[in-house]
């Protein structure tokens, strides 16, 4: 057996530790038992809309479509075909710090699913042919006349559908604005154009750029025997001497100066606002909780301030909508409020939430509100230790976007530790007005 | 599992699971009385959480937060249900709350309730492809209530007064039949007794008839929505087919599911997203209520796909028809529908809401444990049957698309 250190953590709700390795390469295995017929297979890449430019932007996500469309030993569809008949839910996502590919599936008789789950799941994420004839031929935006509609149009067919959601319209500019060097400030996705003309040559170095030993963390998750599923992933995750990537360390971006406004108009009866502001990293654990208290406290469910301010006790309707949300990512994470109101209190709606803010800002948030916000932070660990999916995505998110597991350890006692005052500091830091960039969306 | 008929006759279904950290309870009330205009039950499962005599909407959603309880109430075709979800060490918090939300509701906020109900329709209908299936339910159940849709309930909502909404409160409270169901580690605790204890004076309607039959489809229906900015054209193409009680319910699943619901291995996933590059999303649904179900299949493609899309769907219906599958085929549909079952279950919430699903609609909580020797028994004949049988020219299909795509069609 190879050389591979081990470390343990112990996970909230978990009954045994959660098991990490790493291999001389620097390929991560995470070991996590939970007991239950149901066990999840994943693999995390450290590369997203984070390592794009202009010119390939959107190419982490094309890859991780094309990642399933065969291996040298399996046909497209073999992947897909052999494990949905074993009642495997198989999918991926990309994000702007990862993409990621996961298999949930029954463990099957003596673990024979599981087993054959891993060996397809490696095969996929190491020998991937991306075969021209299933990419399609690079073609020119709005030519009618294209044969062979493959890949290509399915992704740029993802793109048409988030042009039409207003709120991914709105969170997209908002998002562009906020940024003004970092390649978080690209959407995901990407653009038709790029899409239709990115040839296979660029999408198989990408491949190999960032797929390497140091960039991927493999988790399972369920009832299995740890030395059995260890030495599987690692006979699966043969890298052949694969060369290791530098991530580059990329410059943070400061907040704008001052109050950003942009207005965009569509076939619409209602109007929709998002205004957003940079957070903390992913690692800064503290931070990162006292934003999330302010997320609950804000604009969480129907016990929230913005919901009983601006919707329960409105005196005149303006409001249909009114919710904060905080993402984490690893260079800086985003604070969201988004608002959907009657399209013409558009200015009253943004007075509204400026004045919401402005008084939490003052520091008025009482200690019964705190409390709920970490009672409900507790909470959630519970919840999210009840499925291997779950579990297999925080792990995912920890290891990936904070290069650290060891803050799901420390999570509860930095919860506990935290005080009124330290929130309140920290959404100083961060919601300034003056650095708030907002979007609207109003009828034509 | 375990099945005690408490007191009130209501219908208790009880699994323990052990170390799970949190209780999951499901409380069923069947609608027996069809609402005469769109948006009454719509109103008063909303005002569910806005306040009881003992709790306004504030302190409710307050003490609720505080206690990191998740309860609320769902509006479905046939019932409204409860949900109750919480740290063990919290279960008779939760069970006080939700019992004083069941039995004490005010109703006071019915006004501000409506406005904002409205408000969040108008928001909802911005997004293209809600107003596509809003026109589709509409139409393909016509008046009956599983018809009232968005639109719907915005034509009536203006004449729903507070009395109508009470009097479908007491309706719902004193003469629906009723189910509990409760997943936990419950540790010896005496949880049949918590329920008896607050749960006692509400009682079950066993014998109770509902009519609320479903007019027929007569013929094809095609449904146009104009959406000149939109990028894709969204397509929904529905037929009325027997529901779970039928004898034919085991079979429609397998056809679905090889059809267009297995996930990226489907029939319809395959030939028109991976071959034909026409849509990110395709796929089949198979959509079950008390005296009803659709089969459906829907995609999302760029306007000027919509004729190719269409053929599409008929050359995979026409497939299903006329060619047996192949026995492999067969069995990996089975496989996966079996497989699947046990995703659909790793939760204590999701175990407490099939069981409630099941017993609810008279086939026993243990139904599932049944499933799969129905889905085994289906062949080859029986798929082909069953889309003859079901999969005719009596449809409706919507298409909404910008006015010039809508034209060509």
């Amino acid at each position: 057996m190879e050389n591979i250190t081990k470390k343990e953590i112990n996970y909230p709700y978990l009954t045994q530790p959660v098991e990490i390795y790493e291999r001389e390469n620097g390929h991560k295995i995470v070991l996590a038992h939970k007991e239950g017929g149901l066990v999840n297979v994943s693999s995390w890449v450290k590369t997203g809309s984070i390592n794009e430019t202009d010119a390939d932007n959107g190419i982490s996500h094309f890859l991780e479509h094309l990642m399933f469309k065969g291996t040298h030993k399996h046909k497209a569809g073999y992947f897909d075909r052999t494990l949905e008949a074993k009642g495997a839910i198989v999918n991926a996502a990309t994000w702007k710090d990862y993409t990621f590919y996961y298999v949930t599936l029954p463990k099957g008789p003596d673990n024979a699913y599981l087993k054959e789950a891993i060996e397809l799941h490696a095969d996929m994420m190491l020998d991937p042919v991306i075969p021209e004839e299933e990419i399609g031929p690079a073609f020119k935006l709005g030519d009618d006349n294209v044969s062979q509609k493959r890949e290509r149009h399915v992704v740029i067919e993802e793109i048409r559908m988030r042009q039409d959601q207003p709120w991914t319209k709105i969170y997209n500019s908002t998002n562009f604005n906020m940024y003004s060097k970092h390649p978080y400030k690209r959407d995901v996705i990407g653009f038709p154009e790029t899409i239709a003309s990115i040839p296979r040559e660029t999408i198989l170095n990408y491949y190999k750029t960032h797929y390497t030993p140091n960039n991927i963390t493999t988790i399972v998750a369920g009832d299995f025997d740890t030395k059995e599923v260890l030495e599987l992933v690692c006979k699966g995750f043969d890298f052949k001497g694969r060369a290791n990537f530098e991530n580059p360390v990329h410059e943070l971006d400061n907040p704008v100066n001052e109050p950003k406004y942009i207005e965009l108009k569509g076939k619409i009866n209602t109007g929709f606002a998002i205004t957003g502001w940079l957070g903390p990293v992913a690692s800064d654990l503290k931070e990162n909780i006292a934003l999330e208290i302010v997320n609950i406290v804000l604009g969480e469910g129907q016990s929230s301030r913005l919901y009983q301010n601006l919707i329960e006790k409105a005196s005149e309707p303006v409001f249909n909508i009114v919710t904060t949300d905080f993402y984490n990512f690893k260079d800086g994470g985003n604070f969201f409020v988004q608002a959907n109101y009657k399209a013409e209190q558009k200015d009253r709606a943004l007075e509204l939430i400026n004045k919401e803010l402005t008084a939490f800002l003052n520091g008025d948030m009482t200690e019964r509100e705190f409390n709920k916000a970490k009672k409900k932070l507790k909470a959630r660990f519970a919840e999210s230790a009840e499925t291997v999916s779950d579990i297999a995505e925080n792990i995912g998110y920890y290891m990936t976007v904070c290069g650290d597991l060891n803050l799901v350890e420390q999570y509860n006692s930095t919860l506990e530790e935290i005080t009124i005052d330290t929130v309140n500091t920290i959404a100083n830091k961060y919601l300034d007005l003056n650095h708030a960039v907002t979007t609207v969306l109003l009828p034509e | 599992m375990e099945r005690i008929i408490l007191d009130n006759k209501i219908p208790l279904v009880l699994k323990e699971n052990k170390n799970t950290p949190r209780h999951a309870l499901c409380f069923y009330f069947k609608i027996t009385e069809p609402e005469k205009k769109a948006g009454i039950y719509t109103i008063l499962n909303r005002l569910f959480l806005q306040g009881t005599k003992n709790r306004d909407a504030h302190t409710l959603a307050q003490e609720l937060d505080e206690n990191a309880i998740d309860c609320y109430s769902e509006m479905k075709q046939d019932f409204i249900r409860f949900k109750l979800q919480c740290l063990n060490e919290d279960f008779e918090k939760g069970l006080e709350i939700l019992a004083d939300i069941i039995k004490n509701s005010t109703l006071d906020d019915f006004n501000k309730e409506v406005i904002k109900l409205k408000g969040e329709i108008q928001a909802e209908l911005d997004e293209p492809k809600t107003m596509a299936m809003n026109a589709f339910y509409s139409h393909i159940f016509k008046e009956h209530p599983y018809g009232h849709t968005y639109t719907n309930i915005l034509r009536d909502i203006d004449s729903i007064t507070k009395a109508d909404v009470q009097a479908a409160y007491k309706s719902l409270v004193e003469h629906s039949p009723k189910v509990i169901s409760l997943v936990g580690d419950f540790g010896g605790e005496d949880v049949t007794g918590l329920l008896k204890k607050y749960f006692q004076d509400i009682k079950n309607n066993t014998d109770c008839v509902i009519n609320n039959a479903v007019p027929e489809l007569e013929k094809t229906e095609i449904v146009k929505v104009t959406k000149d900015d939109a990028s894709q054209a969204q397509i929904i193409q529905g037929w009325r087919v027997p529901t779970i009680f039928d004898k034919d319910y085991a079979a429609i699943m397998v056809m679905n599911t090889l059809l267009g619901a297995s996930g990226l291995s489907s029939r319809l996933f395959l030939e028109l997203r991976d071959k034909k590059g026409l849509a990110y999303v395709v796929r089949s649904s198979y959509e079950i209520y008390d005296h009803s179900a659709l089969f459906n299949v829907y995609i999302a493609t760029e306007p000027k796909n919509i004729k190719t899309s269409l053929e599409g769907f008929k050359i995979e219906l026409d497939k299903v028809k006329n060619i047996p599958v192949s026995e492999t085929e067969l069995q990996n549909a089975k496989n996966n529908l079996m497989g699947k079952r046990q995703f659909f279950t790793e939760t204590n919430l999701q175990q407490s809401g099939l069981m409630a699903y099941y017993e609810d609609k008279g086939l026993g909580a243990d139904f599932e444990q049944r499933f799969n020797s129905m889905i085994n028994d289906v062949t080859v004949e029986d798929i082909q049957r069953v889309a003859n049988a079901y999969i005719t020219d009596k449809y409706v299909l919507t298409v909404l698309a910008p006015q010039k795509y809508l034209k060509e069609m």
